[in-house]
């Protein structure tokens, strides 16, 4: 049996194989040129030379990076669309699964080997991938990256395997169903892309409870690029702010005054210096302002990671177990 | 005595066409068995609940005294053919037989390659590219080869010239006697069986006509010419399967199991499934057709 998976599915293995190849070239090539800029001009760097390397870095590499993000992202979608869609769908509509369900091997059989061979390839392909690429821009995440921006998430690490073992299963169950490759393909790359889209935006940040923190308004939460922003019902927002490495869960949160009333307009107007900004935020740090930081410590990124893993290798093995029974009650 | 097929009010129901209505049948073990009805009388069906891929919606089926498909054991005892022999295109001939060697452990891997080159099948060609001819060979040698206890094929000829036709069904016999197995092949056309199969079932509008021993039905069956006019009496327990009437002479099949009919002449096979055919047509004309009793010949579990 595993003999025929191979067999069929040779062509496929080869692509794969040979794609994986000039990744790995041309990723270990990126990696080499990230550490070369990072050594010559990030380490060891001072001030304002510090910055304008950052920016160069992101000129630099932000493009050819990008490229490889959206490459991996899609990979899964691929995946499930011409490996997934086309296994039982392709079998029915030329009729071999006569052919094939009537060797001396029961259906359950058939459909667990092809899913245990065919899923642990493209496990192995979307993982290879996804490491290389980590590897490659490791330098960069560290210097510019935000980790838990949802195309870095999605693009390192361990999280990749499980969307691809996802996608496979999800297209092999479609094609069943559907029992006809091409409409399998097109449900599969939507279907799929809905969850690629729902996850990130609103399960994602649900999967643990946020930690909120009571965050004072200092001259390090002013320099660090937020910006106070006055809102219609006249009171103060803070927005941008990101505590090292955490994923916060807002955008902008409501600044209150020391005796925890909000910060409005009026409050704000001795501080503004527009002469002298360095005046004006030490007055209003002055003020003694805070926040209600809610966010996901950064040290919970293995964490999401490897509950997202899971959760995707439990929704595989759930499907899974539809498909068995949908061919065992196939009729 | 043990059964190859047995079936007990057999039914499948596609959404809402009923393909094969109450279908109960029992072929002994070691016969050939034609299957025989016009298209659409629900062979394929009949065939597909035989080999397990498809379900009944109800009724109940027994292949070699288990269900169909239902372990790896019983998948290595039945071969099937469907209709069409389909075939992977992109795979070689070679890598169907190794395919069949891989996936069947009474694999007969000699008779495989003896069969095939006999046949002059390039071992190398891609299977999309054989003729159907060829093709339905192939699908039969590695079916075949499987060394199974029965052989299903579906409309094993239906898309062959009638030259390879003969060739076709002349080889199924030579290696039935080679392999010892049972067989059961179906055509709309009785032509193709009637050389070759020893046991017959009509098949019409999903019901079952009439199945038996072809030996049994032709001695129970009679032909009765006179002029429409004559008087005409049938023993008791005669049936009239049908009856043709053209100037002034008339043609009456019956059947009669017990009693000789006094003036009755042989019927051949052909004639025999076309009253059924017939009856069963007419019947279903008139909305009738459940009431068309299914008769099975006694003679077949003797």
């Amino acid at each position: 049996m595993i003999w025929l998976t191979w067999r069929q599915f040779r062509a496929q293995t080869l692509v794969a194989v040979g794609a994986l190849a000039l990744l790995t070239v041309y990723l270990v090539y990126l990696g080499g040129e990230i550490r070369t800029f990072y050594d010559t001009r990030i380490a060891g760097c001072e001030a304002q030379a510090c910055d304008v390397a950052r920016m160069d870095l992101r000129a630099g590499f932000d493009d050819a990076i990008s490229l490889m993000v959206v490459l991996l992202i899609a990979v899964p979608g691929l995946i499930g669309a011409f490996w997934g869609a086309p296994l039982v769908a392709q079998e029915v509509e030329q009729r071999t699964d006569r052919l094939v369900w009537n060797q001396s091997v029961t259906r359950a059989r058939w459909l667990a080997v092809k899913l245990t061979v065919v899923g642990l390839f493209s496990g192995a392909v979307a993982g290879l991938f996804s490491l290389l690429l980590t590897w490659s821009v490791s330098r960069y995440d560290e210097v510019v990256g935000e980790r838990f921006a949802a195309l870095s998430f999605d693009s390192r690490n361990i999280v990749p395997i499980g969307y691809a073992l996802f996608a496979f299963v999800l297209g092999t169950v479609v094609g069943m169903v559907v029992r006809r490759t091409l409409p399998a393909m097109a449900i599969t790359l939507v279907v799929f892309a809905v969850v690629q889209l729902l996850v990130p935006t609103l399960v994602r940040q649900n999967l643990l409870p946020p930690v909120t923190e009571t965050v004072a308004i200092d001259l390090a939460v002013l320099d660090s690029g937020v910006g106070l922003h006055l809102k219609d019902d006249n009171t103060f927002d803070i927005q941008g702010y990101v505590a090292g490495g955490s994923w916060p869960m807002e955008f902008s949160f409501p600044i209150y005054a020391a005796d925890g009333s909000p910060y409005v307009g009026e409050d704000a107007v001795p501080c503004l210096i527009p002469d002298d900004p360095e005046v004006g935020d030490a007055c209003t740090v002055a003020q003694d302002l805070h926040f209600e930081y809610t966010y996901q410590p950064g040290s919970r990124y293995w964490a999401f990671q490897w509950i997202e893993l899971s959760l995707f290798v439990a929704l595989s093995l759930l499907l899974s177990g539809f498909g068995f029974l949908w061919l065992r009650r196939r009729s | 005595m043990s059964l190859t097929i047995h079936t007990q009010a057999l039914s499948k129901r596609y959404r809402r066409r009923l393909a094969l209505d109450r279908c109960t049948l029992s072929i002994p073990e070691g016969r050939i068995v034609g299957l025989v009805g016009p298209n659409g009388a629900g062979k394929s069906t009949l065939l597909g609940l035989v080999s397990g891929m498809i379900a009944p919606t109800s009724g109940s089926v027994e292949v070699l005294g288990h269900r169909p498909a239902v372990s790896a054991d019983q998948l290595a005892r039945v071969g099937f053919v469907a209709q069409d022999a389909p075939v992977y295109p992109r795979l070689t001939v070679a890598d169907h037989l190794r395919l069949g060697a891989r996936l069947n452990p009474r694999w007969d891997q000699g008779f495989a390659e003896r069969r095939i080159r006999a046949r002059g099948l390039d071992l190398e060609q891609k299977a999309g590219s054989l003729s159907g001819g060829q093709r339905a060979q192939l699908a039969l040698t590695a079916a075949a080869a499987k060394r199974g206890d029965l052989l299903v094929l579906d409309e094993p000829v239906a898309a062959l010239d009638p030259l390879a036709r003969r060739g076709f069904l002349r080889d199924l016999l030579d290696f039935v006697d080679e392999l010892d197995v049972s067989v059961v092949l179906s055509s709309h056309l009785l032509g193709d069986l009637e050389q070759v199969c020893d046991h017959l079932v009509v098949l019409a509008a999903g019901r079952v006509q009439i199945s038996g021993d072809v030996a049994d039905l032709l001695a129970v069956h009679h032909r009765i010419s006179r002029r429409t006019d004559d008087p005409f009496r049938l023993p008791a327990g005669a049936e009239v399967i049908h009856a043709e009437h053209s100037r002034g002479e008339s043609s009456v099949i019956v059947r009669s199991v017990d009693a000789p009919v006094p003036g009755a002449e042989a019927v051949d096979l052909e004639d025999l499934t076309l009253a059924y055919l017939t009856r069963a047509a007419a019947g279903a004309l008139d909305g009738s057709s459940a009431t068309v009793a299914s008769a099975t010949v006694a003679g077949a579990d003797r």
